[in-house]
């Protein structure tokens, strides 16, 4: 079965006077259709870039330069999401595909009621008021909130609740892919906790698909089926969560997992060094100035992300046989 | 000996018609001898204005502060002067601390010219210089650039040396790890231990992230809007926490094992997120419309803090402020 998304090439940059500084470099990944994908790295790594571009929602002087995204919906249609129109795009917007920007829990308009708030939308896709009401009714169940929430201004809410009414607003078309970026981090751990379990339990209960942006090693090990290690614009390390959190191959998905407090007195080092922006990105493997398994060829040659077997993929030298017997 | 910060029954309320109580009757203190406190709660449990009300930036509405056996608001300049250079405060945001306009240098030459701590200016640098080793920093790389050339974990490291500068006895440090990066995190938690171990500084580190919390190990003091439900060494309440409330805090830690994920689904039933209302009835525990164990007496009177029974199975300092035990 195809993937729901196939992300091919994809490039996007920051245009600049005369060029374009490239963010997002050459990122293949397929979103399997009903798992909940994380997406990790460091600030600055360009995971929310990739996220604003699989919306196409990226905004000057963000630009889009190459790559394909092909969509493959339940029903056999496939959206080319690069070609669409604006008009197409808004059509599928919401309805197959949903956002969930960072701090988009303090964008709710303090002025209109949630309720309204949330029926604006489905009526933008061709429902009439009554439907729009009760998808929204139904969409707060899913997050555990009354419906006499529609009657509150979000300023009467807390920040969770805030939060799941936006998660609510985000699944009311039941979409087949929602992107939430970081999506609980400005939430305490109970809190947290309890949206993210809510979040699973929609995914069960809608068969969507998440994509979850985020820096916290430990959300992406409670919630996630597959893991998208991000480094200075390019996946370093792809595949299922308990492959990567207890054997990582790529050298910087073991500084990162290496890097989380575990227990008192046991000092960790941490990853020396700093991430690069993406005005001095490295030669070679980006990773290489930082890299405690450097060898000849990581400053000279970019390393591809190759196949490791059962699901696996690491763009790093050290696993191909090839540049290791040269060396 | 005597205790380096005594906080004594702070209380600190907020608002005039709508009150908040903020801080409710919190009690505890940092012994003379270099350690490290963990102050830990959730958004709005209080903790960031118990750190106010230590640096004097803030008068509690009741209770007081003492440093090193003084009551922090006396009025008394040259006491004010030992008690802003021995104790040092650490934010959240590295960003908004500096001066956009002025270099990195800035910060720890302003402190060595207004504390005197240089003959000249080739001593000046000499100790900029060591600060800024003492706290993993290149002073080439840092010196002579604009804060915002640096990133977030070298502007907050930049802050430990201009503190290392002044020696101080304790560090009172605000969320100062929340917006730096889990690789740097590490560096950051490991120049606190070791100023404790090798130069004797004591910190005061306010958090609601757990697993920093857990790294530093030390002393721990869980907070709930505005109390103090359970207290004791860092280890031994992270392993066992006896308090409903600290246990529901510590099981909903995300551990970065995906073999180990949360077992019990909270998104629905009594722990289920309580609404804010305006005025709550706060003679009882506050915890008790959450708690799973919840009992007649809970809604009655509050509990107060106190040592566990003698057959309790954890025999450290631990404090609880609950009627199971």
């Amino acid at each position: 079965m195809a993937a729901l998304l196939e992300i091919r090439g994809l490039s996007a940059g920051l245009q600049g006077r005369r060029s374009v500084t490239q963010v997002v470099s050459n990122v293949d990944l397929d979103v399997q259709s009903g798992e909940i994908l994380g997406v990790v790295g460091e600030s600055g790594c360009g995971k929310s870039t990739l996220a604003t571009a699989i919306m196409r929602l990226l905004t000057p002087p963000q630009v889009l330069q190459s790559g394909t995204m092909t969509m493959n919906l339940k029903d056999g249609s496939a959206y080319e999401l690069l070609r669409l129109s604006p008009r197409a795009l808004r059509e599928l917007r919401w309805r197959h595909l949903s956002y969930i920007p960072q701090g988009s829990m303090n964008s709710l308009n303090p002025v209109l009621r949630v309720g309204r708030q949330m029926t604006d939308t489905l009526i933008q896709h061709g429902l009439s008021q009554a439907e729009a009401h009760e998808r929204s009714v139904a969409a707060l169940q899913l997050v555990n909130l009354e419906p006499r929430l529609l009657e509150s201004y979000p300023h009467e809410l807390s920040g969770g609740m805030r939060q799941r009414v936006i998660i609510a607003a985000a699944v009311s078309m039941r979409p087949a892919l929602i992107v939430a970026d970081e999506l609980t981090t400005a939430l305490d751990v109970v809190t947290q906790r309890q949206i993210l379990q809510e979040l699973t339990n929609i995914r069960d209960e809608l068969g969507a698909t998440i994509i979850l942006i985020t820096h916290d090693m430990g959300v992406v090990a409670q919630i996630a089926d597959r893991v998208a290690v991000m480094y200075a614009g390019k996946i370093a390390e792809l595949g299922a969560v308990n492959g990567i959190f207890e054997a990582p191959l790529h050298p910087y998905s073991q500084g990162l997992i290496g890097s989380i407090p575990r227990e008192s007195g046991q000092r960790i080092v941490g990853l020396p060094g700093e991430a690069p922006s993406p005005w001095n990105y490295p030669t070679g493997c980006r990773f290489h100035p930082r890299c405690p398994k450097v060898f000849d060829p990581c400053s000279e040659y970019e390393p591809g992300l190759r196949t490791q077997g059962s699901g696996r993929w690491a763009a790093c030298h050290l696993y191909d046989a090839e540049v290791v017997s040269d060396a | 000996m005597r205790d380096l910060l005594l906080v004594e029954n702070l209380t600190q309320v907020f608002g005039g018609r709508n009150q908040t109580v903020a801080v409710d009757d919190v009690s505890f203190r940092i012994p003379a001898e270099p350690t490290i406190v963990n102050l830990v709660g959730e958004s709005g449990s209080g903790k960031s204005t118990i750190a106010r009300i230590i640096l004097g930036l803030l008068r509690p509405t009741a209770g007081r502060v003492l440093y090193d056996g003084t009551d922090i608001l006396t009025p008394d300049r040259g006491w004010n002067r030992i008690f802003r250079s021995e104790v040092q405060a650490v934010f959240q945001d590295p960003y908004s601390v500096y001066n956009p306009v002025y270099k990195a240098e800035r910060v720890l030459k302003l402190v060595i010219r207004k504390f005197g701590l240089a003959k000249n200016k080739s001593e000046a640098r000499v100790m900029m210089e060591e600060a800024l080793r003492a706290v993993d920093l290149r002073p080439e790389e840092v010196l002579d650039r604009h804060p915002h050339q640096l990133s977030g974990g070298q502007r907050q490291r930049l802050m430990l040396a201009r503190v290392y500068l002044m020696r101080p006895r304790l560090i009172i440090a605000d969320e100062p790890v929340s917006m730096i990066d889990a690789g740097m995190r590490a560096s950051f938690l490991n120049i606190l231990l070791d100023f404790r171990d090798t130069h004797g500084i004591s910190t005061l580190f306010i958090t609601h992230d757990l697993s920093t919390a857990m790294y530093l190990g030390g002393e721990i003091i869980v907070l709930y809007q505005g109390r103090i439900m359970e207290q004791g060494e860092t280890r031994g309440v992270m392993q066992a926490p006896q308090h409903p409330y600290a246990q529901l805090l510590i099981s909903s830690i995300p551990t970065p094992d995906p073999r180990r994920r949360w077992e019990e689904d909270l998104s629905t039933g009594p722990l289920a997120e309580i609404e804010l209302s305006a005025a709550m009835e706060r003679d009882r525990c506050l915890f008790a419309d959450r708690c799973p164990q919840v009992m007649e007496k809970c809604w009655g009177a509050r509990p107060t803090l106190g040592p566990l029974e003698a057959d309790a199975a954890v025999a450290d300092s631990r404090q609880v402020a609950c009627y199971l035990y």
